[in-house]
């Protein structure tokens, strides 16, 4: 087919297209409101599982590697063990995690449970002793402040930093005063040097964190490293995981998944949601195309077996219909994909209240060029498919028949 | 009239349907038509008469014998190429009401024009005006064509059926439809095509007035033509 034909043939499409406004008007919000939900959908859920990924991993270790309690360990009834189980093997450990590639950073820990008292409240929780150098190349703390400083307060002696709402349980504010007492019964006066928010309660409510030099003193366990978080440069590579079980005994080795199935769940659950219903929303705009296109063959037979004597080939007939769906859906898609963008911007400003859970001022809305496209795409995708067979079924048609019907 | 080279040759032509039993519909018709000649084929419903004219319009392809239009064998073409031949060397006039509806007069004039796309639009669109002006549709050129009156659509197909200058034209029943006044306009249409463009014309008809005054008249008496 060339180009003049082509012209022709598309001359031609366009006369019934604008013949039957009302019905191509319809079949194109029926695909609008396809690609339209699809990429509020897509914007909206992706939004959620990004944000939930942005709060919960990039506040959290993705491998944490922890000493195995030793359970064989004989002990006196009445002279509790209050010492904290060290890493053993920190060195193979430590030689492990340079050698892989995957490994972004790791940071040595000492966590160690804690009663946190304040002038008004007495609550339990646990303390992350940690060098200020490793621990910033886990997390950007600085970023996450909402009072006082980060890490870098560290620098002066007796300053601990704490997850908002954990401070406001305690109702402190920077500044004051916090007194820690551990398990082994000491106690220090620390001063609340910096306030941080991750977003999430479930970092926020439990988070402290304090030099791990001081832990060590009040612990009265010199060297001591309880734990090691890592964090990898490609999350969904655990192969760390199996190395250091295999290579190294008696400790344990959680990755993100094993922290945090809910959420992994959730976005699962959200993935799947979304893509099939955004597909049954096209699909139906698909079928509504595929009726009316059917119906138009049907009646524009007459019509299809004219222009065959007068020496339109089937491939000409089936441009002619094809045409038409494919004007359909493509105005149908970028239509769709801007009242898509307009929907997903006012989601993106609407006020949430939602802060048992997430700490968000508006809904968060994933703005990707690539949604619009795959939306836009699969939009045109179906009108093809919708106007491809009652195209074919029209080129088929045989003028002999119904010229002999009429 | 025995000079004139020949645009259609017909030869033991005949076509058997199957269903509900097997009988012969056509057979062993041979005939010719000479360029320019006006060719009538007389007979009643089921006759015939219309399968023969399917053939001949190269629509209906599955015959016995062999038929030669502008001396091209019409018998195993392919659908593709038979689409092109149709454009390029006949021209159909039906009953009244096969027009597109949602097409001008001009554009539904243009349609095997375009298709054949041999000049440009502008030249098509000027050769049309012309045709439909010799055909008296002046002053109609934009209009809906179901607004017009039956004889007006009959001239409009005649200038369909003109426009890619055939050296034939098919007209199955063309005053089937008409009343007597109109129905000798398009007569005298068809015969002044065969006098100044030298097209010939074949016509399907239950009218005696075209059967008398054809240059040629043929009836069909059970698929048979007989002069």
């Amino acid at each position: 087919m060339n180009i003049k034909s082509i012209k022709t043939n598309l001359f031609i499409g366009l006369q019934y297209l604008t013949a039957r406004k009302k019905q191509s008007l319809l079949a194109m919000l029926g695909v609008l409101f396809g690609v339209t939900t699809f990429i509020v959908m897509v914007n909206f859920m992706t939004g959620v599982n990004d944000f939930l990924d942005a709060a919960v991993f990039e506040g959290s270790p993705d491998i944490t590697i922890s000493p195995q309690p030793d359970l064989n360990k004989v002990m006196d009834d009445l002279d509790l063990d209050l010492m904290l189980n060290p890493l053993y093997d920190l060195d193979k450990i430590e030689d492990i995690l340079e050698a892989s590639p995957n490994v972004r950073a790791y940071s040595k820990q000492v966590i160690t449970p804690a009663i946190f008292i304040s002038q008004h409240v007495q609550l339990p929780g646990a303390i992350n002793g940690i060098e200020a150098d490793e621990e910033k190349k886990l997390y950007d703390l600085d970023k996450r402040i909402l009072s006082g400083r980060g890490f870098e307060s560290f620098s002066e002696e007796g300053n601990i930093v704490l997850g908002t709402s954990l401070a406001k349980k305690l109702m402190v504010k920077t500044g004051d005063s916090l007194r820690i007492i551990i398990p082994n019964g000491n106690e220090k006066q620390f001063r609340v040097s910096g306030i941080f928010s991750f977003g999430i309660t479930t970092i926020d409510n439990v988070r402290t964190y304090a030099p791990a030099e001081t832990l060590r003193s009040l612990l009265e366990q010199e060297e001591l490293i309880t734990n090691l978080h890592v964090k990898l440069r490609d999350r969904n590579n655990i192969e760390i995981k199996e190395t250091l079980l295999n290579r190294v005994s008696k400790i344990g080795v959680e990755d993100w998944k094993d922290n945090n199935r809910t959420i992994v769940a959730g976005n699962k659950v959200r993935d799947v949601l979304t893509w099939s219903v955004s597909f049954a929303l096209l699909l139906v705009a698909g079928f509504g195309i595929y009726n009316i296109m059917n119906i138009t063959v049907v009646q524009k037979r007459k019509d299809i077996a004219v222009l065959k004597t007068i020496g339109y080939k089937n491939t000409d007939i089936v441009f002619i219909f094809l045409v038409q769906s494919l004007i359909i859906g493509i105005i149908g898609a970028l239509l769709g994909a801007a009242f898509g963008y307009a929907i997903s911007y006012l989601i993106s400003v609407t006020p949430l209240q939602a802060k048992d859970f997430i700490i968000v001022d508006t809904y968060p809305v994933n703005f990707k060029g690539i949604y619009y496209i795959l939306g836009i795409f699969f939009g045109i995708l179906t009108t093809v498919f919708a106007g491809y067979f009652p195209s074919r079924k029209a080129s088929k048609t045989d003028p002999v028949n119904i010229i002999r019907d009429i | 009239m025995t000079a004139a080279a020949h645009i259609l040759k017909a030869n033991a032509l005949g076509k058997q349907f199957y269903e509900p039993e097997r009988h012969y519909v056509l057979q062993n018709n041979t005939f010719e038509v000479a360029e320019g000649e006006l060719v009538s084929i007389y007979g009643k419903s089921g006759s015939g008469k219309s399968t023969l004219l399917y053939i001949l319009s190269t629509l209906d392809t599955d015959f016995e014998g062999e038929l030669l239009i502008n001396g091209t064998q019409i018998k195993g073409q392919s659908q593709s190429f038979l689409s092109e031949f149709r454009n390029r060397n006949i021209g159909f006039v039906y009953q009244s009401h096969y027009l597109l509806n949602e097409f001008n007069v001009l554009q539904n004039v243009l349609l095997p024009a375009l298709k054949l796309n041999t000049h440009s639009r502008a030249e098509l669109t000027e050769k049309a005006r012309t045709l439909l002006t010799e055909l008296g549709m002046e002053d109609r050129l934009s209009y809906p064509v179901y607004k017009l009156s039956g004889g007006q659509q009959q001239r409009v197909a005649i200038a369909r059926a003109l426009i890619n200058d055939p050296g034939l034209i098919i007209a199955d029943e063309p005053t089937g439809n008409l009343d007597r006044k109109n129905s000798e306009m398009i007569f005298e249409l068809f015969q002044n095509i065969c006098k100044t463009r030298n097209t010939a014309v074949a016509i399907a008809t239950h009218d005696d007035k075209i059967y008398n005054n054809s240059n040629k008249s043929y009836e069909m008496i059970d698929g048979s033509l007989r002069l």
